[in-house]
């Protein structure tokens, strides 16, 4: 599977199981919300039914101040209370909802006080009847005591107030249940929180666990292989997963394989061409070698033998034989240039120019140095193009104020080496060609001058990351400069 | 007493190379030369129009590289021969490559000589092969016997 999917997925349970913990809690919470709206209906039931108790006993209070008194005010509280009574009534049952036992409680209230206002009524049309005809009044007694009785029997009061307390028991025995119920669910949820927080953890943990070890054992196993590869070892990874590292990895090792294929196949050619530089070193300079001994044969032991003329031309041959090996030699000297190694060490400069110009350049020249650096490089191959540098400068200076200066200016990064002459120097138009192979603006019978040498120290130059040119016109001396890194 | 130089050679400046430095060390010698291994065991042992050679030479001079039987070959073939196997040999070659020294120095040889490939022409330096040859055959005749 790929990692991409894998870490997806990974995401996918975390937020899965985030979310369900999340609705519990959400539910839990709707639960909390819908036993406060519960609560606050239940204190109106409750508050509601005594306030309909009070209203009843006032109304049977009212009745006995009225047919004690007589007084009407009495009768006002009475009326008041028979029409609020009703409202409250409905009221409740409104509340109260679908509560059977609650209903059938309130159902019997309404009965019994209906009873009693069947009495009640009736009691106070015999008190009106008596008080506006006094002659009545003995009927209204009779029927008092009678009704007294029975009412007292009947005991209306007490059997109201009883349900109303079974009403209001009732109703706290919902609210018990319903808080029980809710604690209960407080409880749950609560384990339910902390069972997936827990989940969350152990499932995050151990995708992190996962992924970390997937990826990074992986990665530790590349880095060794880039590690290795940097130093040569052209090793491989092994990785049967399938995904982005698995493909990273073949791309490695495939990286890998060419590198080393690439360079048994440039060591293949290097040992090549090190057997061509033998052979040509060993097969070309061999009959030139013959050549030149034959003709030295001639001039020792047939001297006798020749005219002046075949003296004259044999003279020339040993001279172009020489310059023949010379060529030979420069071309092996350029074709090495940048296969070998060389070791790096301190060079001073003004040490080794010195070195250079005890074997290359005449007492008579006048040699100045100036400024040189002390530096860790190549030191052969420095050697080479001072080396180069000066005997070119000594072969176009024969004047008898024969000057050379070499000079150095530092740069940031680099040094900027200058070896100027005041011999016969160079027209604009050869300025580039010089640097080229076999280019010498000299006759070609003259002095010992293969061509090569300039060419050799432009490829050293540009092998180190430098440059060189030349500043010179005919007859006013030359300046070669080049620039070498300061490590 | 006269020494007997058997030169196994086949290349023509070679051969003048060798008849000039014995020419000029000045010992009383006699050069027989043979262009290949196959001719030199030829005049060794001799054939139908001519005997085996007699005396047998001091010394033989054998270059490595050569048509139809190269050194190695001789080499092996003459250390075959009980007539023959006691000959004192001498490799004078332009070869350095050290597995031909090793092959032919197993083969028994009494020296094994690097031909400088040196651009001299002056016979007084023992750099140049005038000079080379002309001082180990000084050399090596001077400790014959």
């Amino acid at each position: 599977m790929k990692l991409a999917t894998q870490i997806s997925l990974g995401f996918l349970i975390a937020i899965s199981i985030d979310l369900v913990d999340s609705y519990v809690n959400y539910s839990l919470t709707r639960k909390v919300n819908m036993n406060t709206d519960f609560l606050t209906n239940s204190e109106s039931v409750i508050r509601t039914s005594s306030v309909l108790n009070r209203s009843i006993i006032d109304m049977q209070n009212a009745l006995r101040g009225f047919l004690l008194t007589g007084d009407q005010k009495f009768l006002t509280r009475y009326n008041n209370g028979s029409t609020a009574i009703p409202a409250l009534m409905k009221q409740e049952r409104a509340l109260i909802g679908s509560s059977p036992s609650q209903l059938s409680q309130l159902d019997s209230i309404t009965a019994i006080h209906n009873e009693w206002l069947n009495y009640s009524n009736q009691i106070i049309n015999e008190k009106q009847k008596s008080i506006a005809n006094p002659a009545l009044n003995k009927q209204y007694d009779e029927l008092f005591q009678k009704q007294f009785k029975i009412n007292n029997v009947k005991n209306y009061n007490a059997r109201i107030t009883a349900f109303f307390s079974l009403f209001d028991e009732h109703e706290y025995n919902i609210r018990e249940k319903r808080r029980k119920a809710l604690a209960a669910s407080i409880k749950e949820t609560d384990s339910f929180s902390v069972f997936f927080s827990f989940l969350l953890i152990i499932v995050g943990a151990g995708l992190a666990f996962y992924l970390v070890r997937r990826i990074s054992r992986r990665i530790d196993s590349m880095v060794k292989l880039a590690e290795d590869i940097s130093m040569g070892n052209f090793t491989m990874v092994k990785d049967d997963k399938r995904d982005e590292l698995t493909s990273l990895s073949q791309s490695l090792n495939l990286m890998s394989q060419r590198l080393s294929s690439n360079i048994d196949e440039l060591e293949r050619k290097n040992d090549e061409l090190n057997q061509f530089a033998y052979v040509v070193s060993h097969d070309l300079k061999a009959p030139i070698r013959g050549i030149s001994n034959v003709v030295q044969w001639i001039q020792e032991d047939l001297t006798d033998e020749l005219s002046p003329n075949m003296k004259k031309y044999l003279d020339i041959i040993p001279e172009r034989l020489k310059r023949m090996a010379d060529l030979i030699d420069g071309l092996l000297e350029y074709a090495r240039i940048g296969r070998g190694k060389y070791p790096k060490e301190e060079v001073d400069v003004a040490v080794l120019i010195k070195e250079l110009a005890e074997l290359i350049v005449p007492n008579e020249y006048e040699l100045t140095v100036k400024n040189m650096p002390v530096l860790h490089t190549e030191r052969i191959l420095l050697a080479q193009v001072f080396g180069n540098l000066l005997s070119n400068a000594v072969k176009y200076t024969s004047n008898s104020d024969a000057r050379i200066e070499v000079s150095c200016i530092e740069h940031r990064n680099f040094y900027e080496f200058a070896v100027s002459d005041n011999g016969i120097g160079i027209e604009k138009e050869y300025h580039e060609k010089i640097f080229e192979m076999f280019q010498t603006l000299r006759e070609k019978h003259d002095e010992e001058s293969t061509g090569i040498g300039l060419a050799i120290v432009k490829k050293i130059v540009e092998k180190n990351e430098g440059a060189i040119s030349v500043l010179s016109s005919a007859g006013n001396g030359a300046k070669f400069v080049f620039t070498w890194p300061k490590n | 007493m006269k020494k007997i130089i058997l030169l196994v050679e086949d290349d023509e400046l070679d051969i003048i190379s060798v008849q000039r430095a014995l020419k000029k060390i000045g010992i009383d010698h006699e050069l027989i030369t043979a262009y290949n291994g196959v001719e030199a065991l030829d005049k060794l042992r001799g054939n139908s129009h001519r005997p085996p050679m007699d005396p047998l030479p001091d010394v033989i001079l054998l270059d490595i590289n050569m048509p139809k039987m190269n050194g190695f070959q001789f080499l092996s073939v003459l250390r075959e021969d009980a007539a023959l196997k006691h000959l004192k040999v001498i490799v004078m070659t332009t070869s350095a490559e050290e597995h031909d020294r090793t092959v032919t120095e197993k083969l028994g040889v009494s020296g094994y000589l690097i031909k400088p490939l040196n651009f001299t022409n002056n016979d007084k330096r023992p750099d140049s092969m005038d000079g080379f040859v002309q001082f180990h055959l000084r050399h090596i005749l001077a400790n014959l016997e």
